[in-house]
């Protein structure tokens, strides 16, 4: 199927002063939803067979990767060198750091191991900023309101309140670290509105507020004594006790040496992010590299709940070319700052400020009944109309989106005069790990926090919550993750994934594929290979 | 319009070597693209592929022109010699921002933490180092002097590649020293008086409401 105006052909019948038609009447969006969102396609989600959330819907490329064999057993582990800490923490983003962080706040010896470099994560690319009720027509309470409306009433109210409450204290800690935000001419907060927010409520620091915050959790970290931080040292298994209920340590592995290693400890925090690398359904993503989705097939084997597992967020507009740049975010910010979406024929078709999950959804429409710019066979996508944003408000662009200009520059692509073709791009995973609000899963020395947990954000996150949920929920597993003390582990063991195995074949599933993948199949070179 | 963005015809074919091997691809490729095309192994110094986590580190020669930059927002060219850089080494500057109590001795705290900052002797290896354009000699200059705040927006742009680092003969860490103007900056500067209304109310609720209420499990 090769419907579409073609690039060239798209390109110069463009004129950025051109009449773009009137916004055409709005459709009825559960319908929209259902018949073009990616979360409904047909034949994409699947039920689990095994595990604990056997029954549940689940995305089927998923699904293929929880229910799959384990790398090691347990001759692995004979003579495999032993280390002994109170906390490990599974991950070197956002999350992972404010974990260790308050973990080693209170005297704990903390170990930090990733799979990348330290600060590696999506943290570092979030454009549009933080959410926290510190305005006076604002509140804590709107606050909690704004985030389980925009996940559709599928958010667990107390993880939901936990962070809504903690956001203030969360920037005071974020400041007392070092973090920069935008303040107005009286010193105050600079706070701006985004979709689905009832108050002015998000803060940020110009289209990096992201890559500020990781610089300088990653810089506390580094300089933290009681921090050990271990790069290109991705976990390929969790350790159980001998009856396979309780999480006492994990395996890691080398990418520069294949070298394993045992930890051994009482608490483990996975902070391992999403699965944008998994490319589910076939989409591009904004993420990086490491977001393989390791930590939810680490927890589902260790017994762990999972929820929201057919529940993805597509932000609506990913870049189309250059193709490096492939599937990479144009912040909502220039859609909200005023540029408009565009299909071939140079009409309007959307209103662009409506939720993510809708403005993805009437992209793809547009796309599929052949008003998309085609590239190719694969590439297809509408205008995102920079140039006219350019003409009315002159300068805007390099003003506030630094960092969108800075990007496009040398591969020859200038926003101000070329439209940027853009298609939803798979951006965020809405569920994850069940956690309470100390970011205990259901397993026992088990926590997880940031994007690898769920139940916060319901069905579809809005903008800003996910700064706030990883400082928020990775600080509360940190202080919890320290505070219980007991003996330790006696044993560590591979016994949750004797019963996996166990579980594969009575259900008569394949055991050939194994997992985590640690790195998606294009950047395979990695790996080590013995 | 530009035709850089319009691929897809006529792609010509490229050869350069990359950690030693000799690979082929076509025009228009990132350095990490050119690398997972050819299989190059070990190449795990790779993150965000949007130039702002700074960890896919590249050494250059072209002729006999020697650069550095990022591969993800490098193009290939033919004939150049690429090597994957391993990650820094750990920072040998070390301080912990909760020991900062007051801000009138921090000029002198600074001198203490990074001694070689007034060593400088403009041989602009950092900003020719630097794959983002800042400035680095006038932001460590800036920071000698106690101007923390320019300093540290001197830097605004940073992604801790740490090239400027490596490239600098004295030592003096550009990189940390425009992350330590920042963070200082905020640490005793920013007092905002919304987020400090906001966090008094809450704590006098919490007063309120009882001690000891914050989440017993």
């Amino acid at each position: 199927m090769r419907s579409g105006t073609l690039l060239k052909q798209a390109l110069e019948s463009y004129r950025s002063d051109a009449d773009v038609g009137p916004l055409p009447p709005p459709v009825d969006t559960d319908s929209l939803l259902n018949t073009f969102h990616p979360d409904h396609l047909r034949g994409s989600v699947v039920k689990l067979g095994v595990g604990v959330n056997a029954g549940d819907s689940c995305q089927r490329d998923l699904a293929d990767l929880l229910q799959t064999e384990a790398y090691i057993d347990e001759a692995d582990l004979a003579g495999t060198p032993v280390t002994d800490v109170d906390v490990l923490v599974i991950g070197g983003g956002g999350a992972g750091c404010a974990a260790a962080l308050a973990a080693a706040e209170k005297g704990a010896r903390v170990l930090l191991a990733t799979k990348l470099r330290l600060g590696d994560s999506n943290t570092v690319m979030a454009e549009g900023g933080i959410q926290a009720s510190i305005e006076p027509d604002d509140s804590v309470q709107k606050h909690i309101q704004d985030t389980l409306r925009g996940g559709h009433h599928a958010g667990n109210p107390s993880l939901v309140a936990s962070m809504a409450e903690d956001g203030p204290d969360v920037l005071r800690w974020l400041i007392h670290l070092g973090m920069q935000f935008e303040l107005t001419a009286s010193g105050d907060l600079q706070t701006r509105r985004a979709g689905g927010m009832s108050a002015s409520r998000l803060v940020y620091c110009r289209d990096y507020t992201g890559l500020e915050m990781m610089r300088v959790l990653r810089e506390a970290v580094i300089q933290h004594r009681s921090i050990e931080v271990w790069e290109q040292s991705p976990a390929v298994e969790l350790l159980s006790n001998e009856f396979g209920l309780k999480c006492v340590g994990a395996v890691l592995t080398s990418l520069i040496d294949g070298q394993m290693r045992i930890v051994r400890t009482r608490s483990v925090i996975l902070a391992t992010g999403g699965l944008g690398r998994l490319h589910l359904n076939g989409f591009a993503t904004s993420n990086h590299l490491g977001a393989t989705g390791d930590g939810l097939v680490l927890a589902y084997r260790i017994g762990a709940k999972l929820c929201e597992l057919d529940s993805f967020q597509y932000h609506p507009t990913g870049l189309v070319y250059p193709s490096h740049l492939s599937g990479k975010l144009v912040t909502e910010g220039v859609r909200a700052a005023g540029a408009l979406l565009l299909n071939a024929n140079g009409n309007r078709f959307i209103d662009e400020l409506q939720p993510r999950d809708i403005v993805c959804a009437a992209i793809l429409r547009e796309c599929q009944e052949g008003r998309g710019v085609r590239i190719d066979d694969e590439r297809v996508g509408v205008w995102l109309d920079t140039p006219r944003l350019e003409q009315t408000q002159p300068g805007l662009l390099e003003r506030q989106f630094p960092n969108l200009m800075s990007r496009t520059k040398g591969s020859g692509l200038d926003p101000r005069t070329q439209p940027l073709l853009v298609h939803p791009t798979l951006h965020y995973q809405n569920g994850g790990v069940i956690i309470d609000t100390s970011g205990a899963s259901t397993v026992p020395g088990l926590y997880a926090v940031g994007e690898v947990a769920g139940g916060i954000h319901g069905r579809n996150r809005i903008m800003g919550n996910a700064l706030l949920e990883i400082i928020c929920f990775g600080r509360r597993a940190g202080y919890a993750a320290t505070a219980k003390r007991d003996r330790g582990p006696k044993k560590v063991t591979l016994e949750h994934i004797n019963q996996l195995r166990r579980a594969l074949t009575l259900a008569k599933m394949p055991m050939t594929r194994r997992a985590p993948q640690i790195l998606p199949a294009y950047a395979k070179g990695g790996l080590w290979t013995r | 319009m530009s035709t850089a963005t319009h691929e897809g015809d006529n792609r010509t074919h490229i050869s350069l070597t990359i950690n030693g091997l000799a690979v082929d691809v076509t025009a228009g490729m990132t350095l990490v693209e050119a690398a997972w095309h050819a299989g190059v192994p070990g190449i795990t110094g790779v993150g965000c592929l949007e130039g702002v986590c700074g960890s896919c580190r590249v050494m250059l020669r072209k002729d006999k022109v020697v650069s550095v930059g990022l591969a993800c927002q490098t193009f290939v060219e033919s004939g150049i010699e690429v090597i994957f850089l391993p990650a820094a080494s750990a920072p040998r500057h070390h301080y912990d921002i909760s020991d900062f109590k007051d801000s009138w001795d921090i000029h002198a705290r600074f001198h203490s933490i990074f001694p070689e900052a007034s060593r400088c002797r403009h041989c602009h290896g950092c900003v020719g180092a630097c794959p983002k354009d800042i400035s680095v000699e006038d932001g460590v200059a800036l920071a000698a002097q106690g101007r923390y705040r320019e300093a540290g927006e001197a830097f605004f742009e940073c992604v801790m590649c740490e090239l400027c680092d490596v490239a600098c003969p004295e030592l003096i860490a550009p990189a940390h020293v425009g992350l330590f103007s920042r963070r200082i900056t905020a640490h005793f500067h920013l007092r905002p008086p919304n987020l400090i209304t906001r966090l008094e109310e809450l704590r006098q609720r919490r007063e309120e409401m009882g001690e000891g209420e914050k989440d017993e499990d």
